[in-house]
């Protein structure tokens, strides 16, 4: 990755999304479920009169729960969504990716101050997931 | 290409396509006899623009077709007819013009050493009146079948503009709920304000409903093609058949008009395959040799019906008597893989299509009616809303959240007193009938733990009936429908979501795909197992917000009843009042009163004092967890730790136990 980077804290872990990818940083708000739906979309939720649905990042990149408490809207084409996230923490530039990551939503890592911080495949987070 | 050339570009092809369409349907015309010197002027006059505007913006392809299609009709108007061979190849060379329009390369060289090389065949007189013929070509008009000139004056506006203002009404509706609601819960204010909210809601409701009109369009946007359909499917089965619309006129949302166009397709494609008879038998049966297929849409009511007719064989007197079985003609065609031509076609019969057929109509929140008499006919149809847009529901609670219902397919309210089961699916008593329950909710369905005299909603649809049982019925409310968006486009069984007046979302319900919806699919649990968890009540304490969120919505998606307290004190007079509490959820450090008080306090009233309570904190050190011990929690979980499975197995043991 480089780029202006938006940096989050995933039940413990750091991961990073372009900057050019997010719409916006919000509460959680309430949280209504779709019954049917895949077990990542933890619901929708309603974002200034917007339909947003909400997508479990920490267990689509099989971790803990957590202690989700922002919601980062995210964009890719015609996909829109929001993803839990335990905190925002910074918007920084950050060095391209030198680690490789297996995981179908993270494209690389980087060491930062002695931190690894995934890529998110923003795209590939947000494709649903009978596509995948 | 700078912005503007982009828009000129764009300009051109939509001219072009209505150049095009116009000039098909005269072809058409000519070519069935009944058009004339005026057709063959107008289709002259709308290549002639093509080739004008082509060329200026330097699309040579398209320039160039269009040149040898103006050749051809020019000679034609010299010499007073259109040969019958030229009108096959014309058509053709309006299919790549078209496509050279749309910027598709290589299309123009072959038909143009086509119509190069078409050398007159036996001419057919243009059967135009004489006095058509000598009619002044430069006081012609372009009216042709079908294809009648708007009197009054229109602009193009960008789809995508009439949404976005389509939207922001529905905000401002939206808005004003909320103000109203804010008001009541203000006591309602003074009479003057209450009256100017009237006012207000009068002055929205007008602006919706004009912007509401303003996305509607005429069946006429999408019917141009048909004409030209028919022809070429009914040379594709060696049959003979003519098309006539009529009601082309009739206003419908331009989501359902975009939808449906296909369907349409569809049913005159069932009607020439399956319906229409070959000419021969048609005129052993008295019939005249070429088919009659009619396109017929009126509004009816709030609906608007649009019927395909024809005048073909109709369906077997034997599936007639089976139809009154399955519940209606339209069912039993639809069952998938059935078919009413002796043989089945390569297109597939007509039961497989129709099967989407009624899916896609339903989809749209409409129905499916068809009627037959053997030897006579069959008629189709679908009868659809007038706008996507705007909807009445029936609001109801479920584990905690609101759902809808479209109010065309609620029948009636009951409050459930029997359950029975059958094959596995409970059902419910209604005026002495079994009712199947839907397995929409999941888990309270399953064997038979509703509580005693639960609301039901009774959903009748294409003459089935079938109940959604809820907790709370709310009540009815028009809506503005809005789509789930890209990423839940896979999720089937809803219509839409709604934005309530409180902010809350109510998802829509598709009442046609919950009868049908398997168990798992539709349950409020995600877990997938649905038959170990008992259902439960717990009432969630925590001072801050997001945390109390999660926590409610990780238990309510697992069925669970959540109640919430922002810290002890509350919780100790919540604990009071709520019956049948199963177990306390409860944070440490929060004002007023700490999670270990609150503990202490259930612990020392005798009415709870064996209520499970667990802890849920971020202390991790060992006094905490010795000091939670002592007050009797009965489990402990440090936030760092927490996970949501972890935490769903501790309770379903504790309210399980």
């Amino acid at each position: 990755m480089s780029g202006v980077q938006v940096r989050v804290r995933v039940a413990g872990e750091h991961y990073a999304l372009p900057v050019e990818q997010v719409l916006e940083v919000a509460d959680m708000g309430e949280i209504a479920p779709v019954p049917g739906s895949p077990p990542e979309i933890l619901g929708v939720r309603n974002l200034r009169g917007q339909v947003l649905p909400v997508l479990a990042l920490g267990a689509m990149l099989g971790l803990d729960a957590g202690e989700p408490s922002r919601v980062v809207v995210a964009e890719s084409g015609e996909l829109r969504a929001g993803l839990l996230v335990d905190e925002v923490l910074d918007v920084e530039e950050l060095p391209p990716s030198t680690e490789q990551v297996e995981s179908a939503y993270v494209l690389g890592a980087c060491l930062v101050e002695g931190e690894l911080i995934g890529a998110l495949d923003v795209d590939a987070v947000l494709t649903p997931t009978a596509a995948h | 290409m700078s912005a503007s050339d982009a828009e000129i570009q764009e300009l051109v092809r939509a001219e072009a396509g209505d150049c095009l369409q116009r000039m098909e349907a005269n072809l058409l015309a000519l070519e069935s006899g009944e058009g004339g010197a005026e057709e063959l002027d107008a289709i002259l006059r709308d290549a002639h623009s093509i080739k004008g505007s082509s060329a200026m913006i330097g699309w040579r392809e398209s320039a160039s077709l269009a040149n040898a299609i103006e050749d051809q009709m020019e000679r034609g108007r010299q010499t007073g007819a259109v040969p019958a061979g030229l009108i096959d190849l014309l058509l053709r060379a309006l299919d790549g013009l078209r496509r050279a329009v749309d910027g598709e390369q290589g299309v123009a060289a072959p038909l143009l050493d086509e119509l190069a090389a078409f050398e007159a065949e036996e001419p057919v007189a243009a059967q135009a009146p004489a006095e058509e013929r000598a009619a002044d070509p430069g006081q012609a008009t372009t009216r042709s079948p079908g294809v009648a000139a708007d009197p009054s004056p229109t602009i193009r506006i960008d789809a995508g503009k009439v949404d976005r203002m389509l939207d922001a009404v529905g905000e401002t509706v939206l808005h004003h709920r909320r103000l109203e609601h804010t008001l009541e819960g203000a006591g309602r204010g003074a009479r003057q304000v209450a009256e100017e909210l009237d006012v207000g809601e009068r002055l929205l409701g007008d602006l919706q409903d004009s912007v509401v009109q303003m996305r509607t369009l005429p069946l006429s946007m999408i019917t141009s093609p048909f004409p030209r359909a028919v022809r070429d499917l009914a040379a594709e089965y060696g049959k003979e058949a003519s098309l006539e619309i009529s009601g082309a006129d009739t206003q419908l949302d331009r989501a359902i008009l975009d939808g449906i166009s296909e369907t349409i397709v569809h049913l005159l494609r069932n009607a020439i395959a399956h319906g229409i008879e070959p000419p021969e038998e048609r005129l052993r049966a008295g019939k005249p040799r070429a088919g009659l297929i009619e396109l017929r849409a009126h509004q009816r009511g709030g609906m608007v019906a649009i019927e395909v007719v024809d005048d073909g064989r109709g369906v077997a007197a034997e599936l007639l008597a089976r139809s009154e079985e399955a519940g209606s003609l339209a069912d039993l065609l639809a069952t998938t893989g059935f078919s009413t031509a002796g043989e089945v076609t390569e297109v597939s019969g007509r039961g497989v299509g129709l099967d989407a057929v009624k899916r896609s109509v339903e989809g749209l929140g409409g129905g499916l009616e068809v009627r037959s008499e053997p030897g006579r006919g069959t008629e189709v149809m679908l009868l659809l809303p007038l706008t996507l847009a705007l909807m009445s529901v029936l609001l109801f609670e479920r584990a905690g959240h609101v759902f809808a219902l479209p109010m065309t397919s609620v029948g009636r309210v009951v409050a459930v007193t029997e359950m029975t089961s059958l094959g596995k699916r409970p059902s419910i008593e209604v005026d002495g009938e079994a009712v199947p329950l839907s397995h929409f909710g999941g888990r309270a369905a399953d064997d038979g733990e509703l509580p005693a005299r639960m609301p039901a909603i009774v959903v009748e649809s294409l003459g089935r009936r079938w109940a959604v049982a809820c907790e709370e019925l709310i009540g009815e409310e028009e809506v503005v429908i809005k789509s789930l968006g890209a990423v839940l486009a896979g999720v089937a069984g809803y219509l839409g979501a709604a934005i309530l007046g409180d902010g809350r979302i109510a998802l829509v319900l598709d009442p046609n795909y919950l009868l049908n919806a398997p168990r798992e699919e539709m349950a409020l649990d995600k877990s997938g197992d649905t038959t170990v968890r008992p259902p439960g009540k717990v009432l969630v304490v925590d001072d801050q917000f997001s945390a109390r969120e999660l926590q409610r919505s990780i238990l309510s998606v697992a069925g669970y009843e959540v109640e919430i307290a922002r810290d002890g004190r509350e919780a100790l007079r919540r604990i009071g009042e709520i019956a049948d509490l199963d177990l306390v959820l409860t944070d440490v450090q929060m004002p007023e009163m700490d999670g270990f008080e609150l503990l202490e306090a259930i612990r020392a009233d005798e009415a709870h004092a064996s209520l499970p309570v667990v802890v849920v904190t971020t202390l991790g050190d060992e006094e905490s967890r010795r000091r939670g011990a002592e007050a009797g929690a009965d489990a402990y979980i440090v936030k760092n730790e927490f996970d949501q499975e972890a935490l769903l197995e501790t309770i379903e043991r504790l309210v399980g136990g």
